[in-house]
């Protein structure tokens, strides 16, 4: 396995570079296009994990059906389904966000800073690469997060939901080389679920209140 | 008899999509479905009480009763029966006003029971893992039952809710990977290795640093479940937006069910330290935080089912300080706090939607008069907010009692006096804001009398039982409330 490391801190140095690509992009089809090489990068890494195991133990494990999940569903299926979405609701372009797009850059920026400081704390986490993939899958939830408190639109927080969850699937598959089969395959569909949920919650906003903009959802207070 | 628990509520929300038109098939259904439910549970409880615990070699054992879990589970059933009964009043008074259609009812049904179906996986399981899917799929299950109205208030807090507890319940997942990849290095790749007996035989050789790293992020993250102060945000809208039973299910269950994911891997912490000092301050701080931004919000709310949700955040803090306190009697003070407050926080919305349905409004200051409209409804819904504010002769008032006894012989002589300080502004703010609804004249002629006969008999049954166990606990329940604060203090 520490062979594949050097290779594995490449991927998700990558996964990090595309978290940032999507804080810097505009428009709702940007986001979904960064969002989908993000996702082929993880499913990338799966994959790597799943050759390993077939090559050097000869034995297929649960990580390649995560492979295929992954492709399937949050490289194909997902970003087609929020670019309906967004065609259906919403067609024009306007602006989204509530913090500038340079500000944004430099706050995600300062969000990985943050990781490295808490990890290098942390001696246990340190051995090997286990600390810069620690550092790298952390940011990609944190920026998760901030992407989904810096917009205002409903499509912007599923896909800074999605993002989040990218982080926490590299974070599993990097430290524990994948977490017990049963209790990844409940993972995925329980959060593939919620994504549908959400999805249809959309189209439910859209209908009730003619527009997605989440910064005017202000009926309940206090 | 352990798979009983699950397969009756999963086929029983299947069932409902045989029905065509019949409410009545719907509603006997339902009824059965959770009588037969309870039956189990207390069956499964009695070998549970007399063998210490239940365990199956399903998938290297992910489901285990003990008594820890048994009690939540018995909280669970319960509240559930006398609920699922309820909302056949409440449900059947909306389909005779056309608010409902036959397929809205049948969704509805079909949803409460998946709903009861998910908290059950979430108690009987010990994989610390599958109670993260759980949890997760509690929030799935019950979104719609929130947004069940569909109109705007609604959607919104349905959105809230699934956005804000998904997000949080994401750290809760970095926080369990955390958990899996110290036993990972620490005991090596087995099937086992989130199975709570697992971890908790050889919490002491696992690694410190890591586990209070995952502790931090599970206690954030099903705290945001629990609907602890800062991350109850989402718990006000939801419980007020959604149908009345749904409402009573969520606080009176649902908080429960994720306070006990926290308190298991909390053992787990503390076993691993060797004290509860780090587990134990984060839960006593959140707890007062929690109790305190419940009190403020209760003295200035305008709506019945906002205060009775603060209170709900209130009543969790409590049962927080109890367990971060950590002593013999204050963790059995908090467990016995869960299971009053489920059925007190039950019965007063239960309460409040038969107000609701009546007046059509959850505006404090346009209800007046609910005594003289609806005797049976008005006397328990007033004597439920003394119960509540911790009021003798109800159970509420004994479990806050014990968890301030224990507090001053522990020497936290700082929390207990922002407790009682807290406790007696939420008193203050229940008193003057709730207790004008009672009296007076109604303002509109509303027709004397309840809505239906069975909801003042469930009210009346939850009354009951509230009452007794103030001043009388059943010694099977007490057997079980000890040994379940045994597993907590770890004494085997």
């Amino acid at each position: 396995m520490d062979k594949l490391a050097p290779l594995l801190n490449i991927f998700s140095v990558g996964i990090l570079i595309s978290t940032f690509s999507l804080v810097a992009s505009k428009r709702i089809m940007s986001y979904i296009k960064a969002f989908r090489i993000q996702s082929l990068i993880l499913a990338a890494v799966a994959a790597i994990f799943s050759i390993y195991y077939l090559v050097e133990e000869n034995r297929l494990e649960g990580i390649f059906i995560i492979f295929l999940l992954t492709v399937v569903f949050k490289v194909i299926y997902i970003p087609s389904m929020l670019k309906r979405i967004s065609v259906r609701v919403e067609y024009k372009v306007e602006k989204d966000f509530f913090i500038n797009i340079p500000i944004s850059i430099i706050i995600c920026c300062g969000l990985v800073i943050l990781t490295w400081y808490v990890v290098s704390k942390i001696p246990e986490l340190n051995n090997g690469y286990n600390g810069s993939f620690m550092v790298q899958s952390v940011s990609v939830i944190l920026i998760g997060l901030f992407f989904m408190i810096s917009r205002k639109k409903a499509i912007g927080q599923i896909i800074g939901f999605l993002v989040l969850e990218n982080g926490t699937f590299l974070t599993a598959i990097l430290l524990t080389s994948g977490m017990p089969m049963i209790v990844e395959f409940g993972i995925f569909f329980d959060l593939l679920t919620a994504v549908l949920i959400m999805g249809i919650f959309v189209f439910r906003i859209n209908e009730t209140f003619e527009h997605i903009d989440l910064n005017k959802l202000r009926n309940l207070r206090g | 008899m352990l798979f009983l628990l699950l397969i009756v509520p999963l086929t029983t929300s299947l069932l409902f999509w045989t029905v065509r038109e019949s409410v009545r098939t719907i509603n006997i259904i339902n009824a059965t479905g959770s009588a037969i439910l309870f039956a189990v549970s207390l069956l499964n409880l009695k070998v549970v009480l007399e063998q210490g615990k239940i365990t199956s070699d399903f998938f290297g054992g992910i489901f285990y009763i003990d008594s820890l879990n048994g009690l939540i589970l018995f909280a669970t059933t319960l509240v559930s029966l006398l609920i699922s009964i309820y909302s056949i009043g409440y449900m059947n008074e909306e389909y005779k006003r056309s608010l409902v259609n036959i397929a809205r009812l049948r969704l509805y049904y079909c949803l409460l029971h998946l709903f009861i179906f998910t908290m059950i996986l979430t108690t009987i399981t010990q994989n610390i893992g599958v109670m993260w899917i759980s949890i997760e799929a509690t929030t799935l299950a019950s979104a719609f039952l929130v947004g069940f109205y569909n109109n705007r208030k609604s959607i919104e807090a349905a959105w809230k809710y699934i956005i804000i507890c998904s997000v949080g319940i994401a750290f809760a997942l970095l926080g369990v990977i955390l958990l899996y990849y110290s036993s990972v290095i620490s005991l090596g790749q087995t099937v086992q290795g989130l199975n709570w007996q697992f971890l908790n035989d050889n919490a002491g050789s696992l690694h410190s640093s890591i586990l209070k790293i995952a502790f931090l992020f599970i206690l954030i993250g099903f705290g945001t479940k629990v609907g602890l102060a800062p991350m109850h945000t989402w718990l006000p809208d939801a419980h007020s937006q959604a149908p009345s039973p749904v409402s009573a299910l969520l606080s009176g269950v649902l908080l429960n069910t994720a306070m006990y994911g926290i308190i298991r891997i909390m053992t787990i912490v503390n076993k691993n330290m060797g004290n509860s000092q780090f587990t134990g301050s984060l839960m006593i701080i959140l707890g007062l935080v929690s109790i305190g931004a419940a009190a403020v919000f209760i003295l200035v709310q305008q709506d019945f089912k906002r205060t009775l949700a603060y209170s709900s955040i209130e009543h969790m803090g409590i049962i927080a300080l109890g367990i971060g306190i950590s002593s013999a009697l204050s963790i059995f003070a908090a467990l016995f706090h869960i299971i009053n407050h489920s059925l007190t926080k039950s019965m007063l919305f239960a309460a409040s939607g038969n107000v609701y349905l009546k007046y059509d409004t959850k505006k404090i200051s346009k209800i007046q008069g609910i005594l003289k409209v609806m005797p049976v409804t008005g006397t328990v819904f007033l004597l439920g907010i003394f119960a509540i504010t911790g009021m003798p002769p109800f159970s509420i008032f004994t479990s806050e009692l014990g968890i301030t006894i224990s507090a001053f012989k522990e020497g936290k002589y700082l929390a207990v006096g922002f407790l009682l300080a807290f406790l007696v502004l939420i008193f203050a703010g229940f008193s003057s804001q709730m207790l004008r609804m009672f009296f007076g004249k109604p303002h509109k002629d509303h027709g004397i009398g309840e809505m239906n006969r069975i909801t003042p008999v469930v009210l009346l049954i939850l009354l009951a039982i509230i009452t007794v166990t103030g001043i009388y606990l059943p010694s099977f329940l007490e057997k079980l409330i000890k040994s379940a604060g045994d597993i907590i203090l770890l004494v085997h």
